[in-house]
């Protein structure tokens, strides 16, 4: 008999005990995922009601969205510094088109003037690890910044890192998340953009319980690769099945279709890889639509955790391979 | 625990192709960057130590849908990549318990700077920036984690540390590992806007030194658990990848902290790990840009970290030959590393015209048998991230 997920985690395991969502059509995490997404004019992001009056209008607009979301999951796991030290205290987030507008921008000022005619107060954006940066100068983040550009699963891969990280040591605490900025209008994808930021806050299971904070549930992720040209043969869906079950026996958990197995909701896009992790989950599984970036995996992740009862796991997939999967099972 | 193995090396950058061409490079010790071959490079110093033949890559990317566009950063990870496994004479790579780490900080930019002033290919998809670890995984055939990490100028540095987790958690076997940069225009003319480009060449440790000057490359690993690499009689071991620490400053967007706090607590962080005290560490491979505040705040901090072995410990200026090749910087350092302490010397620095005062490091300009079994290699990004990693005679 196989045991329910996450019956063997440990009170040192992580938990996520803050969300934090930014998205045009809402900021409340349990309904980020939600199909409907009407379009909103003109500009829905004012970063002098959300981060304060001074100091944060020459941010990209990517940089703000992730800090208001993490002031959102801070505010919501009721965080409090001094619970962990700042050298304890690490982030990671995911981004794939953060920078994109800005560096299209960037280049055609070069193109059609020079070097000298760029902002200097945004060319140090030409390095997309910016994005993050004031997230930790901002917090007193000092044990660790990473930033994850994986196509699609980087935001999940933040999760994966950083928990890694924080298993080998490096700190106690972990805020991680996506976000991301709309791509150019004349560049293909514009229409899947995405514009927004999930942040997570994960600590161990026992300083939340200790405190009689909430914990959403474990968010547990593990990657994978299927190559667009194995996903694209007669034995694609087979190859992805296969990835997605080795991920869940990793967990401990039942495979796909067993009985326990859990609900799957599938980010994915129209690509061999796409087609081969639908297949391969079934006809049972949710699916979205993903997004050009790496924020809706994180979106499905956030609503998922706010009315967990049961396990789910989150797949996400890019059309040159990655596979990401997340299984969030209740707090221990 | 498992022990991480540095079993296989390529390299690629302004010394040439090939890991041998890379140390032979280090031992002629002489290079100078070059103008760009862009003709839209509008910017005072288009300066650059580029690749000098970027690396034909002939490989089928072809997902039937899914044809991924390959960039110069991708090519050069490939061919890293190529040379790597050859190198540790693996042929069949285990897919399911294979995997991809690289860093890179523009990605494939250069691909859509191109597109931009040469059109753009038909299609309705995006294509990711940061595309070259999926590149590369797509050519290996790995199945297991296929990760980009873009921590700027540190970024390989803690590609190859999550790396060394991956196979430490038992998640992985193999991982190929590095990080691989190339020519941005966007990026080139940032620092230039920055006036952060030295008009002459990357001069670290330099009294006239006036910034860096950025590099292409590739700097690619084998790692490897000893059990496997013990399983399949791997054909050498270069070292141990045995420690990595990591810190973030929190201080500033571009600067460093100006006492070092925290670059200080990742090097002694990767020390300890490592179990390497002071006076074992036989070389260090300096983050040593050739920008002001950044050399002179890293030197201080070896002396905190090191003591009274800072001044007689060589430090292997890496820059100051290929120049300050962004993401992948980390990781050609670690290869400059591992080969030292493979061949046990030191290769001669690039000569110091006029050593900063405020820089008490010894920068060896003959060739130095190497005293110690570790070497320390640093990496240091916009944003305060902060990287250190120790590697480990093999075999001790």
């Amino acid at each position: 008999m196989t045991a329910p997920y996450g019956s063997t985690a440990s009170g040192a395991a992580l938990v996520v005990s803050g969300i934090g969502v930014v998205t045009p059509w809402t900021d409340q995490p349990e309904k980020a995922a939600v199909s409907d997404r009407p379009a909103v004019p003109g500009q829905w992001f004012d970063h002098r009601t959300r981060l304060g009056p001074r100091g944060y209008k020459y941010l990209p607009p990517a940089s703000q969205f992730f800090l208001a979301a993490a002031k959102y999951a801070l505010v919501d796991a009721d965080d409090d510094p001094a619970r962990h030290p700042a050298e304890q205290r690490g982030a990671a987030v995911g981004t794939n088109s953060s920078a994109v507008a800005l560096h299209d921008g960037m280049d055609r000022t070069v193109l059609e003037e020079s070097a000298d005619a760029l902002s200097p107060v945004a060319a140090p954006y030409f390095s997309i690890n910016l994005f993050g940066s004031r997230l930790a100068t901002e917090h007193g983040l000092k044990g660790f910044n990473l930033t994850l550009t994986t196509p699609r699963v980087a935001g999940l891969e933040s999760l994966e890192t950083g928990a890694r990280a924080v298993a080998a040591g490096r700190a106690t605490w972990l805020l991680a998340g996506a976000t991301e900025e709309a791509l150019p209008e004349e560049q293909p994808g514009h229409g899947s953009s995405e514009r927004g930021a999930v942040a997570l806050v994960l600590e161990p299971a026992d300083a939340v319980r200790a405190r009689g904070g909430r914990a959403y549930g474990r968010c547990q992720v593990s990657s994978h690769f299927l190559a667009p040209a194995s996903a694209a043969s007669a034995e694609g869906p087979e190859r992805a099945r296969r990835l997605i079950d080795r991920g869940l026996a990793g967990w401990g958990g039942a495979a796909l279709g067993e009985a326990g197995a859990p609900r799957v909701i599938a980010v994915v896009d129209g690509s061999a890889v796409g087609r081969a992790v639908v297949s391969a989950v079934g006809p049972s599984a949710a699916v979205a639509a993903a997004g050009a970036g790496a924020l809706e995996p994180l979106l499905q992740v956030a609503a998922a955790l706010t009315e967990l009862t049961a396990p789910v796991l989150v797949v996400a997939s890019a059309p040159g391979g990655n596979l990401s999967l997340a299984l969030l099972t209740p707090a221990p | 625990m498992h022990e991480v193995l540095i079993t296989g090396l390529g390299a690629i950058s302004h010394l040439g192709c090939g890991a041998d061409a890379f140390w032979h490079g280090l031992q002629r010790a002489e290079s100078s960057p070059n103008k760009v071959i862009d003709p839209h490079a509008h910017m005072p110093i288009p300066l650059m130590y580029s690749v000098p033949e970027p690396p034909v890559v002939d490989v089928p990317l072809d997902g039937g849908d899914s044809r991924v566009p390959l960039g110069l950063a991708s090519r050069y990870a490939i061919e890293g990549a190529r040379q790597a496994l050859a190198d540790a004479g693996l042929g069949e790579v285990p897919t399911d318990r294979t995997a991809v780490v690289i860093g890179t900080g523009m990605g494939d930019s250069g691909l859509h700077e191109q597109w931009r002033t040469q059109g753009r290919p038909e299609g309705d998809q995006w294509v990711p920036v940061f595309s070259v670890a999926s590149a590369l995984g797509a050519w290996l055939g790995a199945e297991g984690p296929v990760t980009s990490i873009s921590n700027a100028c540190a970024a390989s540095g803690f590609g190859l540390s999550a790396a060394a987790d991956l196979i430490r958690t038992g998640v992985a076997d193999v991982v190929v590992a590095g990080g691989a940069e190339a020519y941005s225009r966007v990026a080139l003319a940032c620092f230039n806007r920055l006036g952060a480009v030295d008009p002459e060449r990357c001069r670290p440790f330099d009294a006239q030194r006036g910034g860096t000057v950025f590099g292409e490359g590739a700097g690619i690993m084998i790692l490897e658990s000893a059990e496997h690499a013990r399983a399949r009689n791997a054909p050498r071991v270069y070292a141990e990848l045995a420690g990595e620490g990591w810190s973030c400053d929190a201080h500033h967007a571009t600067a460093p902290e100006p006492a070092g706090t925290q670059i200080v607590r990742a090097m002694r962080a990767a020390l300890e790990q490592a179990g390497a005290t002071a006076d074992e560490v036989g070389c260090v491979v300096p983050h040593g840009t050739g920008t002001e505040l950044n050399d002179v705040v890293e030197s201080r901090a070896l002396h905190s970290v090191l003591g009274d072995r800072a001044g007689e410990t060589p430090l292997y200026s890496l820059k100051a030959l290929v120049g300050h090749t962004g993401g992948a910087a980390a990781a050609l350092g670690a290869v400059a590393a591992a080969l030292v302490l493979h061949h046990r010397s030191v290769p001669p620095n690039r000569p110091v015209e006029e050593l900063e005062p405020a820089c008490e490091v010894w920068l060896p300009e003959v060739a130095t048998p190497l005293q110690g079994r570790f070497a320390l290699v640093n990496a240091y990004a916009f944003g305060g991230n902060n990287v250190s990693l120790v590697l480990k005679e093999a075999g001790v």
